[in-house]
């Protein structure tokens, strides 16, 4: 601790000893991350190209994987959305109005966050599975929620559901709403002052908390292997292909988890790239 | 005609940030409102703009209800401490968002639009700014921008919050000027709000003096400096400063000393309020003719001298200004005794609730020659 306060305080040129603290703590992080992040990282790609090229591609080409992408794919395309719209909303109501829930509400839109994925799909199993409040009222209607599509758009929002939010909250807590009220008295209506004003300076904390959702959408298991049913070809996400070739085809299951692991060193560079263009107006007020 | 406005009452739970606050503002002119902070000027200025509404009360413009207008119906420019700039729009697309945004059957042509823009930049003398952004500006300008934004809407009234809050010194009193002028040329009914007390009373045509949610006074700035209603204002304004003092029949008595007090009726009278001017504290001219006192400090200010006055028999000092040319003929040392003299004396009488009931001014005789002789010194000392 002694060490971190001196760094932390002491400007101009440091002594001996605190340069000597500053060079372990960093060669303690750097080594920390390589070990946990980076090389397990190039250890997939490693693995993925060990049989070559060519069976890289096959194993991507399998009908079964290709399927995978596209309802990984679709499910993405409909929870992104979704939780795009429900964030902008929240964010909207927590930072603009106040009423009577509003801490629950908070508290609410983190509940994702702290419960354990298995525990979100089982909870959906329990409402809608056959077995479970609605189940029968749905099969009664000829519609499947557990072990098809609906079913893992819904635990994916459930489990994607604080990303957007919890982007905006802070940032619009911060910039307030005195550009609302001036473009209101000004004459503009709701929607001029949400697309005109609200919306062009939250864009970048938007875009950012989109990009989180739509990795974490891409990525999600736990939640999805419980409604899933695990039918190849129907109800396998990517990553839940992944795990079962894993048990049959060690080179093809890492081949299709590069294909993750790639997504996940796109959304980084994204990331990266807006954080160091827009870092201001990500985070602090104007 | 104008705005009148009446009774007014707005509550925020307990805190109670206007109450039976009434007004009546002439068509153009230019009208300040003046308190320290939560004395509920911001509350009356956003009700006004509609951004917020009353519990009780009613505010009309040429007799129609304008509380029943939504705020983008109103016609009121608003101008915020901080501007409120749109940030990613130019200092044009800043000015011109009233217009764009009208429904499309009273909104100009994009070419009227443009080259209103253009004449109001020119107003706000702005006009090679148009392309800018609003963080690409000095404090001062953008200030400008967002009254040229408030103007572009045609408004009938322009309310201005703390419209030099935010500005350091040299550029506010240009602004200031500025500002007066633009008001002159323009006649548009104006409010402003501000705590700033030298901004109120030079600026304004009339000056509405608030506290804790009430008006104190209101009047021209002649009137609230000359003849402050409340010891509130007098404190505020005038710099009035408390003296142990009570009335006694038809007399004063403040420190030893007793005056009489002519036009003040003291029938139900709970608490009298004696206050004195910095000015109005003078050094007596011989010794042994006014009150004795230790000159505590001595700060020369541009043209004026201020001194901290330790006065016998009170507690808190006191704080007199005087003149470089009249403190000149004097010689008195910092922590030497000197007597000084009360020229004028403000006298309020509250009764139980603390509303004023009586209020005179008291001018203690004073036998000393007008013309003074000096350097003087006390003798004996």
């Amino acid at each position: 601790m002694a060490a971190v306060a001196a760094v932390v305080s002491i400007g101009g040129r440091p002594s001996w000893s605190v340069r000597g603290a500053r060079i372990a703590l960093v060669v303690a992080a750097v080594t920390v991350l390589a070990w946990l992040l980076v090389l397990p990282l190039l250890a997939i790609f490693a693995e993925a190209f060990r049989q070559g090229v060519a069976f890289f591609l096959d194993a991507i080409r399998q009908p079964d994987t290709l399927a995978a992408v596209r309802l990984t794919l679709t499910v993405a395309a409909i929870a992104v959305p979704v939780n795009l719209v429900f964030g902008l909303a929240a964010a909207w109501a927590m930072t603009h109005f106040h009423f009577r829930g509003k801490a629950l509400l908070g508290a609410l839109i983190d509940l994702p966050f702290s419960v354990s994925p298995v525990v979100a799909g089982m909870m959906l199993i329990l409402v809608f599975g056959k077995y479970g409040w609605f189940g029968s009222w749905l099969e009664a209607h000829g519609w499947q929620v557990i072990f098809a599509l609906p079913g893992l758009v819904l635990a994916t929002v459930f489990v994607t559901l604080p990303f957007v939010a919890r982007e905006l909250i802070p940032l619009m807590q911060a910039q307030g709403s005195e550009q609302e009220e001036a473009a209101l008295t000004l004459g503009a209506n709701g929607w001029q002052i949400f697309f005109r004003v609200t919306l062009p300076r939250v864009r970048w904390a938007l875009l950012y908390g989109v990009l989180l959702c739509n990795a974490r959408a891409m990525g999600e298991f736990g939640a999805v292997y419980v409604v899933s049913g695990h039918l190849r070809g129907l109800t396998n996400t990517l990553p839940l292909q992944v795990d079962q070739l894993y048990e049959e085809n060690f080179s093809a299951a890492f081949a299709v988890a590069s294909l993750l692991a790639l997504l996940t060193l796109v959304t980084l560079g994204v990331k990266r790239v807006l954080e160091w263009r827009h870092g201001e107006v990500l985070h602090a007020d104007h | 005609m104008g705005i009148e406005i009446s009774r007014l009452r707005r509550q925020f739970g307990s805190f109670i940030a206007l109450d039976d606050v009434s007004l009546d503002i002439a068509d153009g002119e230019f009208v300040a409102v003046l308190g320290p902070s939560g004395s509920g000027k911001t509350s009356l200025l956003r009700i006004l703009a509609g951004l917020d509404q009353p519990d009780l009360g009613s505010v009309q413009r040429d007799g129609q209800d304008l509380l029943a207008l939504d705020a983008r119906r109103r016609g009121v420019g608003l101008v915020f401490q901080h501007y409120a700039l749109f940030p990613h729009m130019t200092v044009a697309q800043n000015v011109a968002f009233g217009l764009r945004v009208r429904p499309w059957r009273l909104r100009p042509k994009a070419s009227a639009i443009k080259a209103s823009v253009e004449a109001l930049l020119h107003r706000v003398e702005l006009d090679a700014f148009a392309s800018r952004y609003p963080a690409q500006l000095s404090g001062g300008q953008r200030q400008r921008v967002a009254l040229a934004r408030a103007l572009a809407i045609e408004p009938r009234l322009l309310l201005l919050d703390e419209p030099f809050g935010a500005l350091d010194a040299q550029v506010r009193v240009n602004l200031r000027r500025w500002l007066r002028e633009f008001h002159r040329s323009l006649g548009i009914t104006t409010l402003f709000v501000t705590h700033d007390q030298d901004e109120a009373l030079e600026m304004a045509d009339r000056v509405v003096v608030m506290n804790r949610g009430r008006i104190e006074q209101i009047g021209t700035p002649e009137q609230i400096y000359h003849q402050p209603a409340t010891a509130f204002v007098s404190r505020f304004i005038a710099r009035g400063q408390p003296l142990p003092g009570e009335v006694a029949g038809s007399s004063l008595h403040v420190l030893g000393h007793a005056w009489q007090l002519d036009g003040f009726s003291s029938t139900d009278i709970h608490t009298v309020a004696v206050h004195v001017r910095p000015e109005h504290i003078v050094p007596a001219t011989r010794h042994g003719e006014g009150l004795a006192a230790c000159l505590l400090s001595l700060r020369h200010v541009a043209g004026t001298v201020r001194a901290g006055l330790q006065v016998e028999g009170m507690d808190e000092p006191l704080e007199a200004e005087w003149s470089e040319r009249d403190w000149s003929r004097h010689s008195v040392g910092v922590g030497e005794p000197i007597d000084v003299h009360f020229q004028s004396l403000s006298v309020f009488g509250m009764d139980r609730e603390g509303r004023v009931r009586a209020r005179t001014d008291c001018h203690p005789p004073y036998s000393a020659s007008p013309i003074a002789i000096g350097p003087w010194r006390r003798l004996g000392a």
